[in-house]
């Protein structure tokens, strides 16, 4: 690990352990701060207005939001990492994409993105993108 | 109860019990007295769903976490099982390949452990027996011998598999599975949800959706939470079997018994019943498997149509087994595997690799402070196993040549692969397993332990279909 990327973590997790009520209340909401990411990790793709937001939302409904977790979050936010580097942004941007028709429309970048509820065989009808509802057989070539 | 002596106790409702039953009722005409006790209770599918929904159910109360029903002393190896009606079909994931005939002589082939004392020939008729029951999907052209076709037809293939299959024949193949390719009459076909733990179109065999009428004959009775913990031997014999059922002691007398709990569980009976086989609860494990992800060039990975979408034999059966094991591949069809590059978000596939392991004797099951509760110590993986894994990640790139590979990234070695194995070792002879080629215990005469318990080696293979055409095989010859 680089010496400057190790005083950065090293810095964050001694700022987790002393200060986290202030890191809690100064750092700017986590919502906001993950639709500026899929806003910007997707910006060339329509995102339907609201869209992320709405995803957002849910998003945090569904997973553990507690003080814990919202401290990860804005170490993530502070740190500046991406999707390469967190898996909890990576984790974010792969079920935003899930939850939308972007993959029924085969990811078509010139349609507008729509949020339909969060991916889970158990809750939409969204279909696992790879299989053969999207791409039936005879679509497959042969090789 | 309705009586306190039967022809017939049976311990579990798992597929051991189930398949077992099925054929004994289809042999033995006329009146019987047959009781099944089962530890936990039935909580129906359609519960389930619910429950997954975030609904309430007034029957997740059954729901029994596997860590509250064993004493795991190694607390990063996992061991996920369902107790209750159907036992571990309400968990299981539905893949059903067979074993490789060379899997059941792996010491004579390859000098490696023992051999079983049933072979593949042995149990061909009660693969099929039981992959009609299942209605398993799969081709026609399988790595192993095979009669007759399987009952439904193979789920289609990804660009990937269609490839793979070109490049090697009957050594990739689509997966045979009890998920259904299509509907049938109480199943639906398979959506590629891709969460076949419960699964939400109900795809998936159960014992609940079997249509086995297993538990609906006349002559069974079935009693839901009786917790079995002893048999009473008498000259050899299992004379009662001793159970707890609301609270109560209770026992009832068998002319046959028949455990057919999982690994844990019937090691644990036989346990604190006295059996002093040395084996008893020892050499148990399952197969190790790890996830590799496969980053393609300009191809994606579309039209899987189930969860595990095909299996490669490339690793599998050779010589290479006198120095390290058999691997065999699964390509998985997860939809949380995307990409988020811009343009590449499906030329991702994801195999498992699923590597055999061998029954050592440092890994054991035993007794504990609790006469319900089984102590799990599984303490390592053999040497023959983790040199398989080295070799295959020599040899992957060069199996993949035929596709347009980016770069492999190899995962971590998973926690469980959902298996219970060994415990109870088949043998010819008393001094090296726990029962014989029919599945009775080599000293208690009256008494069968089926299961993949009675599995003399692990292979690579799932173990479910295996266990099913053995309890098929074990009620035939016997009764």
């Amino acid at each position: 690990m680089k010496r400057r990327k190790f005083i950065t973590l090293a810095g964050a997790a001694a700022g987790i352990a002393i200060v986290p009520p202030s890191l809690y209340f100064i750092a700017p909401g986590i919502n906001e701060f993950a639709v500026e990411l899929i806003e910007k990790e997707f910006y060339y793709l329509k995102l339907a207005p609201g869209s992320a937001v709405r995803y957002v939302d849910d998003y945090f409904k569904s997973s553990a939001n507690n003080t814990l977790s919202t401290i990860k979050w804005k170490t993530t936010y502070y740190l500046k990492l991406n999707y390469e580097q967190s898996d909890r942004i990576r984790e974010l941007l792969k079920y935003y994409l899930l939850s939308t028709d972007f993959f029924i429309n085969k990811m078509d970048e010139s349609k507008m993105l729509n949020y339909l509820g969060l991916y889970s065989p158990y809750h939409s009808p969204l279909p696992n993108p790879y299989s053969f509802l999207i791409y039936p057989p005879a679509e497959i070539k042969e090789p | 109860m309705k009586y306190d002596h039967y022809d017939l106790v049976v311990v579990g409702t798992g597929f051991a019990s189930s398949f077992f039953l099925k054929k004994y009722l289809a042999k033995t005409k006329g009146e019987k007295k047959i009781l099944v006790l089962e530890k936990g209770y039935f909580y129906p599918q359609a519960e389930r769903l619910k429950v997954k929904k975030g609904e309430y159910s007034s029957d997740q109360k059954h729901d029994l976490p596997w860590q509250d029903a064993i004493l795991n002393v190694n607390k990063e190896k996992e061991w996920p099982f369902s107790t209750g009606y159907g036992g571990s079909s309400n968990c299981w994931w539905g893949c059903t390949p067979r074993f490789m005939p060379n899997d059941f002589k792996m010491q004579s082939k390859y000098g490696i452990a023992q051999d079983w004392p049933v072979d593949y020939n042995d149990l061909e008729q009660y693969y099929g027996e039981a992959e009609n029951i299942m209605s398993v999907s799969g081709p026609d052209d399988t790595p192993f011998p095979k009669k007759g076709k399987y009952p439904l037809p193979p789920h289609a293939f990804t660009l990937v598999d269609k490839i793979m299959h070109k490049t090697y024949g009957n050594k990739y193949i689509s997966q045979p599975g009890a998920r259904a390719s299509r509907s049938i009459t109480h199943r639906n076909g398979c959506m590629a949800f891709s969460t076949c733990e419960t699964c939400p179109v109900n795809a998936k065999f159960t014992i609940e959706n079997s249509n086995m009428q297993v538990y609906e004959d006349p002559r069974v009775e079935l009693l839901y939470g009786a917790q079995v913990y002893h048999l009473e031997m008498v000259n050899n014999l299992v004379q009662k079997v001793l159970f707890q059922q609301d609270g109560k002691e209770r026992s009832v007398k068998g002319e046959v018994v028949v455990l057919g709990a999982n690994p844990f569980f019937n090691a644990n009976i036989l346990l604190q019943s006295g059996d002093k086989n040395p084996l008893t609860g020892r050499g148990f494990g399952e197969q190790l498997g790890m996830q590799v992800l496969i980053y393609l060039d300009n191809m994606k990975n579309v039209g899987g149509s189930t969860w595990v979408n095909a299996n490669g034999y490339m690793l599998y059966d050779g010589d290479h087994r006198k120095e390290f094991a058999a691997c065999l591949i699964e390509a998985n069809n997860a939809p949380y595997d995307i990409r988020l590059e811009r343009g590449k978000y499906l030329n991702m596939a994801s195999f498992r690799m699923v590597f055999e392991d061998l029954p050592l004797n440092s890994n054991y099951i035993t007794t504990s402070n609790n006469p319900f509760i089984p102590e799990v110590h599984f303490k390592d993986r053999s040497a023959y196993t983790l040199k398989a894994v080295e070799n295959m990640k020599q040899k992957l790139p060069g199996i993949l040549s035929c596709l347009p590979v980016e770069r492999l990234k190899f995962l971590p070695p998973a926690s469980h692969e959902g298996h219970i194995i060994g415990g109870t070792r088949m043998s010819n002879h008393q001094k090296d397993g726990v029962v014989d080629q029919h599945l009775v215990h080599h000293q208690y005469r009256n008494l069968f332990v089926l299961g993949a318990g009675a599995f003399t080696t692990f292979g690579p293979s799932n173990p479910t279909l295996t266990l099913s055409a053995l309890s098929l095989f074990a009620a035939d010859k016997t009764f």
